[in-house]
């Protein structure tokens, strides 16, 4: 084996230790939930640091003015360590950490299965990691499969609901589809170019004219199918509500971001990174797709009286926007991973808060649950009305930084229709994101007399608070000084 | 010039003194209105400050301050004032304490004091910003303040009116964002939102033509120009009165500031292959909002209706393309604000003691209140364009100066002055006089006396002595016509000098 690299592979072996030592010591000396959390967060941690210093090595190049990056290499070309795989790591432990302080209460419910819940959150994480660490396909492929058994199993935990079973199923049967399309993808762009390295396939490309691209151009279109599953673009988003709304609030955050964090980042890597010169053949179809992502995503969750259903189809229509910046190629690349970083933030605490509200086990969350809640909890109503009006893309939020981030990079590629799509469907977007604050601010409270009546305070727990204060002030933060976040996206290059 | 950035005070005054007055302890909550009113104050003091030093014959910006905002997208933090957004400024300033008077006694409020700071920022940014994206992200955030003001503090149909208004504006806003953006990427090298360079920019003129849509239909929703009107007598009607006020008074002046600020300087070939048209949709607004407030039942509507009829006038004096006609323009700008803005003050002062706002279940209040019935005649007066009050020299400039170039079009609008005069007093007619018949309430209080006296002053002001005001919107506006005059095909038309 060449290159070995302990910082490449680093969060990756850390957060496989913690989740052996975590499931050892839970069988041997059944410990405190306190130990779990510390043995996760410590975990967490290195592995945030390592990531950290990762990216640091890699955008030295940028930094020093010098040109490129300084990629390199590691375990016989499967492993790379460029700036957009430090970036990608960083994004998605911070968003497992958020995820994990939200679903504190949901674990406490789990009694001693917590801790197979905790070591299922960092398998997950590492299956995503991997995913966006490499530039080998079938390793893609691989982390892509880790990820999403663990998200299977995340999805349908709370045994007890039916409803979470089903989304379970619906989740593993949709997603296993998804994952079959991919590697079918994958193995004809290996037909095709002889190489499953996204970099020899891309130098492959450049040496050789390819008269008959066919079988070239169906593998990519198949490997933007099945990533476009897992990001639940339209049309490939049917089990996305059904998913969310199934799956416990706790933890239905998580699954989203994190999802959509990695399944972007794959598809960037293997598009922009691998296929860069037929960009003219898959940007107009990624520019398809996002008009009808951001179209349904939007009609959709028009018509919706749960709310995790709707902030389903608002995350398709949020996949639409994101495949707005994509459709500029390398480009658009700074504002893809803008809105990334920042939409993550706000559908971890969009669902975090309706945790607290419709309970972290719950499946089914009722818009109707919400009325009046600015009086039995101001905190949690302002939260969800900021992370309301972000994806509404209001200016002073990073929703509205990340909307035009992402028109400017379609218009400069040329791509004024889909921008227009895109701005008229934020205006109807309004239209169910206000609900919600109408709901929260100008309705009575739904306190009934009948037993199980929602009761009249809501308090978060410390934890809870923490995560959603911390995602709430990112949101205001980079909403009014986005520049900093805006260079590290801008950073964040392919090697 | 100056190193106390002075704009930027002006602009972040409001919103800090938003966040005291939110993070006040609850022990203290009678000091809320206190600290809004007193910042508010302050806010006056350097809005005065401002016109009171603003050069006479300063054509271009002054005070300007800039900085870069975000690099990365081109975006800086760019103000400057020149005499056209001046007196908007001043007005937003003067109105706002006004309303916070007329709000003393509000329920919840932290939030209602907060909300009224928080737009007064929003709206004095909107005004100074000469970054088109600053300027949009203002023009954004006034949005969420009025929603709840509407929303929380309204009338009956309180949710629906702040729905119906967040959905019409923001659907302008959404072609006003997607256009800006197209129009930031066409400056060569890189992205750049500056007003200043944009300005320079000699487009393509399809391109010209659809960007003016895209600006034009915003701001024409916001203003509102007929047909684009219907948001605005649901949202008037229902808002508390603060909210009518600033509604009335500032917000709709963002429409007509936007179509001469950018429409007419970013694209002058269009506004003056257009503007017989605008002018045109201009005159219809003076007739059709002057004919259904004839028809209103409530007074609230009433006025409100009276708006669209009043900023038709707006528009036809901006889209007249003449030197009196864009100077009246401006002025009746300041003047609607002035006086429609206090009859929402009024009506509010009517409706905290009789709780009504149908005109037909007032009668004789001349006999039970009048001092308040003199000076709601004294603003309906003015407002009908009486001579030697502010609205008739606003009026009247804006048709001397649109005749020579609009022709029968001005004929038409001066239907509108006297349409005004017939659903004013009118109104008046059916409400204070003849036999009391309304319940007995007290004649205006100290603290209202105190908040109307510095309106009637002003308007007796600009009606008299009109000078020192259009002196410094003179050079702006002559500077507008400069860059339309360089313009293929455009026809300076007969100037008539309104001394």
């Amino acid at each position: 084996m060449k290159n070995i690299s302990w910082v490449a592979v680093g969060p990756l072996a850390v957060l496989l230790t913690a989740v052996a030592v975590l499931l050892t010591v839970e069988v041997l000396t059944r410990p405190r939930r306190r130990v779990w959390y510390a043995i996760a967060g410590a975990a967490l941690l290195v592995a945030l640091v390592l990531s950290v210093i990762q990216f640091g090595r890699a955008s030295d190049g940028i930094s020093s003015g010098g040109q490129g990056v300084a990629v390199s290499q590691h375990f016989s070309e499967m492993l790379i360590a460029d700036p957009f795989a430090a970036v990608a790591s960083v994004v998605l432990i911070l968003i497992a950490g958020g995820g994990m302080l939200l679903a504190i209460p949901l674990i406490a419910e789990q009694g001693r299965k917590g801790a197979e819940f905790i070591a299922l959150v960092l398998v997950g994480l590492s299956g995503l990691i991997l995913m966006t660490n490499t530039t080998h396909l079938l390793l893609l492929f691989l982390g892509l499969e880790v990820a999403s058994l663990a998200f299977y199993v995340l999805a349908g935990f709370s045994r007890r609901h039916p409803e979470s079973d089903e989304a379970a199923v619906k989740y593993f049967l949709l997603g296993s589809l998804a994952s079959a399309v991919f590697l079918y993808g994958a193995v004809l762009a290996y037909a095709a170019t002889g190489t499953f390295s996204l970099l020899r396939a891309s130098n492959f490309l450049e040496s050789v004219v390819v008269l008959r691209p066919g079988v070239l151009l169906v593998g990519i279109g198949l490997m933007v199918v099945g990533l476009g599953f897992k990001v639940s673009a339209a049309p490939f988003h049917m089990w996305a509500p059904d998913v969310y709304q199934g799956a416990a609030s706790g933890i239905a955050g998580f699954l989203s971001a994190a999802a959509k964090t990695a399944g972007f980042a794959a598809l960037a890597r293997v598009l922009m990174q691998g296929f860069d010169r037929h960009q003219p053949d898959w940007a107009p179809a990624l520019g398809v797709l996002a008009a009808i992502s951001i179209v349904v995503g939007t009609l959709l969750a028009i018509s919706q009286t749960d709310i995790k259903r709707m902030l389903a189809y608002s995350s398709v229509s949020h996949a639409g926007f994101i495949l707005t910046g994509m459709v500029a190629g390398g480009g658009g690349l700074r504002s893809v991973w803008f809105y990334l970083i920042t939409y993550a933030a706000q559908v971890l605490v969009a669902f975090g808060v309706v945790a607290v509200v419709s309970g972290g086990s719950s499946g089914k969350a009722a818009l109707a649950d919400y009325s009046g809640l600015a009086s039995r909890s101001p905190f949690l109503a302002a939260v969800l009305t900021l992370m309301m009006l972000a994806m509404a893309g209001l200016p002073l939020t990073t929703g509205f930084i990340g909307k035009v981030a992402v028109f400017e990079a379609a218009i400069e590629a040329d791509y004024l229709w889909l921008v227009i799509v895109g701005v008229t469907s934020a205006v109807a977007g309004l239209f169910f994101y206000l609900r919600v604050v109408v709901l929260m601010y100008m309705s009575a409270p739904a306190l009934a007399e009948a037993p199980g009546a929602a009761p009249a305070h809501l308090e978060p727990s410390p934890a809870s608070r923490l995560a959603l204060t911390a995602g709430a002030a990112v949101t205001v933060a980079f909403g009014l000084v986005p520049q900093r976040l805006l260079e590290v996206a801008g950073d964040a290059l392919l090697g | 010039m100056m190193d106390f950035p002075l704009l930027s005070a002006l602009i972040w005054l409001p919103l800090a003194a938003a966040v005291v007055v939110l993070t006040l302890p609850e022990q203290r909550r009678e000091l809320v209105t206190p600290v809004a009113f007193g910042a508010s104050l302050i806010e006056v003091g350097l809005a005065g400050y401002l016109v009171a030093t603003f050069p006479r014959g300063e054509a271009g910006f002054g005070f300007g301050e800039r900085r870069q905002l975000i690099s990365d997208l081109g975006v800086e933090y760019h103000l400057g004032v020149d005499g056209i957004s001046l007196f908007l400024v001043a007005l937003t300033a003067l109105l706002v304490p006004l309303c916070i008077l007329a709000s003393r006694n509000v329920e919840r409020a932290r939030p209602f004091m907060a909300a009224l700071l928080a737009m007064e920022f929003g709206l004095v940014g909107v005004f100074l910003a000469l970054d088109l994206l600053l300027f949009f992200v203002f023009f954004e955030v006034i949005l969420v303040p009025m929603y709840f003001l509407i929303g929380l503090w309204g009338g009956e149909r309180r949710v629906y009116a702040a729905v119906k208004f967040f959905i019409y504006t923001a659907a302008g806003s959404a072609l006003l964002l997607a256009s800006i953006v197209f129009l930031a990427s066409q400056a060569g090298e890189g992205l750049t939102f500056d007003f200043t360079r944009l300005v320079e920019l000699d487009l393509p003129i399809a391109t010209q033509r659809w960007l003016f849509l895209g600006f034009g239909l915003a701001f024409a929703i916001k203003v509102p120009i007929f047909p684009f009107h219907t948001w605005l007598p649901d949202a008037h009607t229902e808002a508390p009165t603060a909210g009518s006020v600033l509604l009335a008074a500032v917000l709709l002046k963002i429409g007509t500031y936007g179509l001469l600020r950018f429409n007419l300087e970013l694209f002058p070939q269009v506004a003056v292959d257009w503007g017989p048209l605008l002018a045109g949709l201009g005159v219809v607004g003076i007739i059709y909002g002057a004919v259904v407030a004839l028809v209103q039942p409530d007074i609230k509507r009433l006025v409100a209706y009276s708006s669209v009829s009043h900023l038709g006038f707006v528009v036809l004096g901006i889209f007249a393309f003449t030197s009196s006609g864009m100077q009246g323009g401006v002025l009746q700008m300041v003047n609607h604000g002035l006086t429609t803005g206090t009859l929402f003050l009024m009506i509010g002062m009517m409706y905290d003691r009789w709780h009504t706002r149908e005109i037909s279940a007032y009668r004789g209040l001349q006999g039970i209140v009048p001092l308040m019935a003199g000076s709601f005649l004294f603003m309906a007066l003015a407002s009908a364009g009486l001579p030697g009050l502010n609205g008739f020299v606003g009026e009247f400039m804006v048709l001397i100066g649109s005749y020579p170039s609009r022709g029968w079009l001005a004929v038409v609008a001066a239907a509108g002055v006297l349409l005004a005069a017939a659903y004013l007093l009118w109104a008046y007619e059916r409400m204070f006089t003849g036999e009391a018949g309304s319940d007995r309430h007290p004649d205006l209080s100290p603290t209202e006396i105190g908040i109307l006296v510095p309106i009637v002053a002003l308007v007796l002001f600009l009606g008299i002595y009109p000078k020192p005001v259009l002196e410094r919107i003179q050079p702006a506006a002559d500077r507008i016509l400069e860059r339309l005059a360089e313009v293929p095909g455009f026809e300076p038309p007969l100037q008539v000098e309104a001394e």
